[in-house]
């Protein structure tokens, strides 16, 4: 029997950027174990949270992504001991940076999710994709002048 | 103070104690001043000191400048106390050693915001922003200070939210947004905030890279808003305040307020001075497992 999926006038583009140890498993076992969540997500793994360097959200921005979820293990529970604590201290300064910009905070989260917490992540993704879907689409950097378009729309 | 300085300076030359005297001259004109390196004894007496002397010359002992190449062993140079703080952090972060320079020390009582803006006099309306909360007007760390050294307290959280950052937090995003389109519309990128800086130690710096292209090179405003941002998050809890990009700036763009905002965060959030202490950790580079998380889900 198929489930009702319900229609929205707006599906945003959200990027999560995970650590393949744990937040990566833990989306894993999610699809294995045919747990439902939101589609909108597309995820880049990387070894570790304290890989993703703060350049990667800034293009993910640039490139009109509606949200941005970054996430990795819990503290104490890195595979290489120590990632994850830079992560927090780095992504604690990055989100006052971007607030101070003008960068709705709603459109970046942070989560520890271990490899164990399928439903956890289904539950941020779910809950991520309707609050950004409540924010409406990232407006902001689209409209900012791209001096290439022109190329493209005579093309 | 200045005979006492360069006689100072040409006892170092003279017993080949520093190999160059990094200081400050008369410039082009007479409200101007410029960086001077002093080789020969003879030359000290270019040297002076007056509140036109803003630059920022811990910028020349940054390894990016090779001056160590040129064989100069040690280095003088002639330091406000916020050009001390400079030198501190570049010797907290490796880019030189306490030994490799010698320190001269100045009292300082502020310096005009611009050169423009020199009329003969120091007064509040052309004095830079942050010499009114300056606790360094009496230089931290020096080998040679004119005259007697008084001691200052500064182990109090020092001040660091210039109005127009406080300003920018009381509107809401989308006018900050709003704020930071119409400023970084005028900037076509000519990197000057990244050459004077001091703290700026990338060999090739991201921007110039192409491949992989993390900043766009064209000077249109999603390019630019990538450059303040990685600038501004590559400076966290290493920027001391000497507020030289703004003034560079050649478009009048404040681009140090967000250093100004990032200061305020790491001082709340991991209670880190920059500038104050060689051997400290700048914040980013060490952790704490009791390190704030009410952001994180």
């Amino acid at each position: 029997m198929s489930k009702k999926i319900p229609r929205h006038d707006f599906e945003p583009k959200i990027m999560a950027f995970v650590c393949k140890w744990c937040t990566y498993s833990g989306a894993d076992l999610a699809g294995t174990s045919r747990m439902d969540y939101s589609p909108n997500v597309r995820m880049v793994r990387l070894p570790c949270s304290g890989r993703i360097d703060p350049q990667f959200l800034i293009k993910t921005f640039e490139q009109g992504v509606d949200g941005v979820i970054v996430s990795g293990c819990h503290p104490g529970d890195c595979h290489y001991n120590e990632g994850n604590y830079y992560a927090r201290r780095r992504n604690l300064a990055f989100r006052q940076l971007l607030d101070f910009q003008g960068i709705d905070l709603g459109r970046l989260e942070f989560s520890w999710i271990s490899a164990a917490e399928a439903i956890k992540w289904t539950k941020v993704i779910d809950a991520f994709t309707d609050r950004v879907r409540a924010l409406g689409p990232h407006k902001q950097y689209h409209e900012l002048i791209d001096p290439y378009d022109h190329y493209l729309e005579a093309a | 103070m200045i005979e006492a300085i360069r006689t100072q300076a040409r006892n170092l030359l003279e017993n080949k104690e520093v190999d160059v005297i990094i200081g400050y001259a008369e410039g082009s004109d007479s409200t101007r001043t410029t960086p001077v390196f002093i080789r020969k004894p003879e030359e000290v007496s270019r040297l002076i000191f007056d509140p036109r002397c803003i630059n920022s010359l811990p910028l020349y002992l940054n390894k990016r400048h090779e001056y160590p190449q040129k064989g100069w062993k040690r280095t003088g140079i002639i330091a406000k106390g916020c050009d001390i703080r400079a030198i501190t952090q570049l010797i907290a972060e490796n880019q030189l050693t306490r030994e490799e320079v010698y320190i001269i020390g100045v009292p300082c009582d502020g310096v005009v915001s611009h050169f423009s803006k020199w009329d003969g006099r120091l007064h509040d309306g052309n004095q830079a922003t942050k010499c009114a909360e300056c606790d360094v007007h009496t230089p931290t760390d020096c080998d040679f200070f004119p005259g007697e050294r008084p001691e200052v307290d500064r182990s109090a959280p020092y001040k660091v939210s210039a109005p127009q950052v406080l300003n920018l937090m009381g509107l809401n995003t989308d006018k900050r947004f709003d704020y930071w389109r119409q400023e970084f519309d005028r900037c076509f990128k000519c990197y000057a905030c990244r050459e004077v800086c001091p703290h700026c130690s990338c060999n090739i710096c991201i921007t110039d890279r192409t491949q992989p292209n993390w900043v766009d090179q064209a000077a249109h405003t999603k390019g630019v808003f990538a450059w303040h941002i990685t600038r501004a998050m590559h400076l966290v809890g290493r920027c001391t305040g000497c507020g030289e990009c703004t003034r560079a700036c050649p478009m009048d763009i404040q681009v140090d307020l967000f250093n100004q905002r990032l200061k305020d965060v790491v001082q709340e959030s991991f209670g880190y001075k920059s500038g104050y202490s060689q051997d400290e950790k700048p914040p980013l580079i060490t952790y704490k497992t009791d390190d704030s998380e009410d952001f994180i889900q």
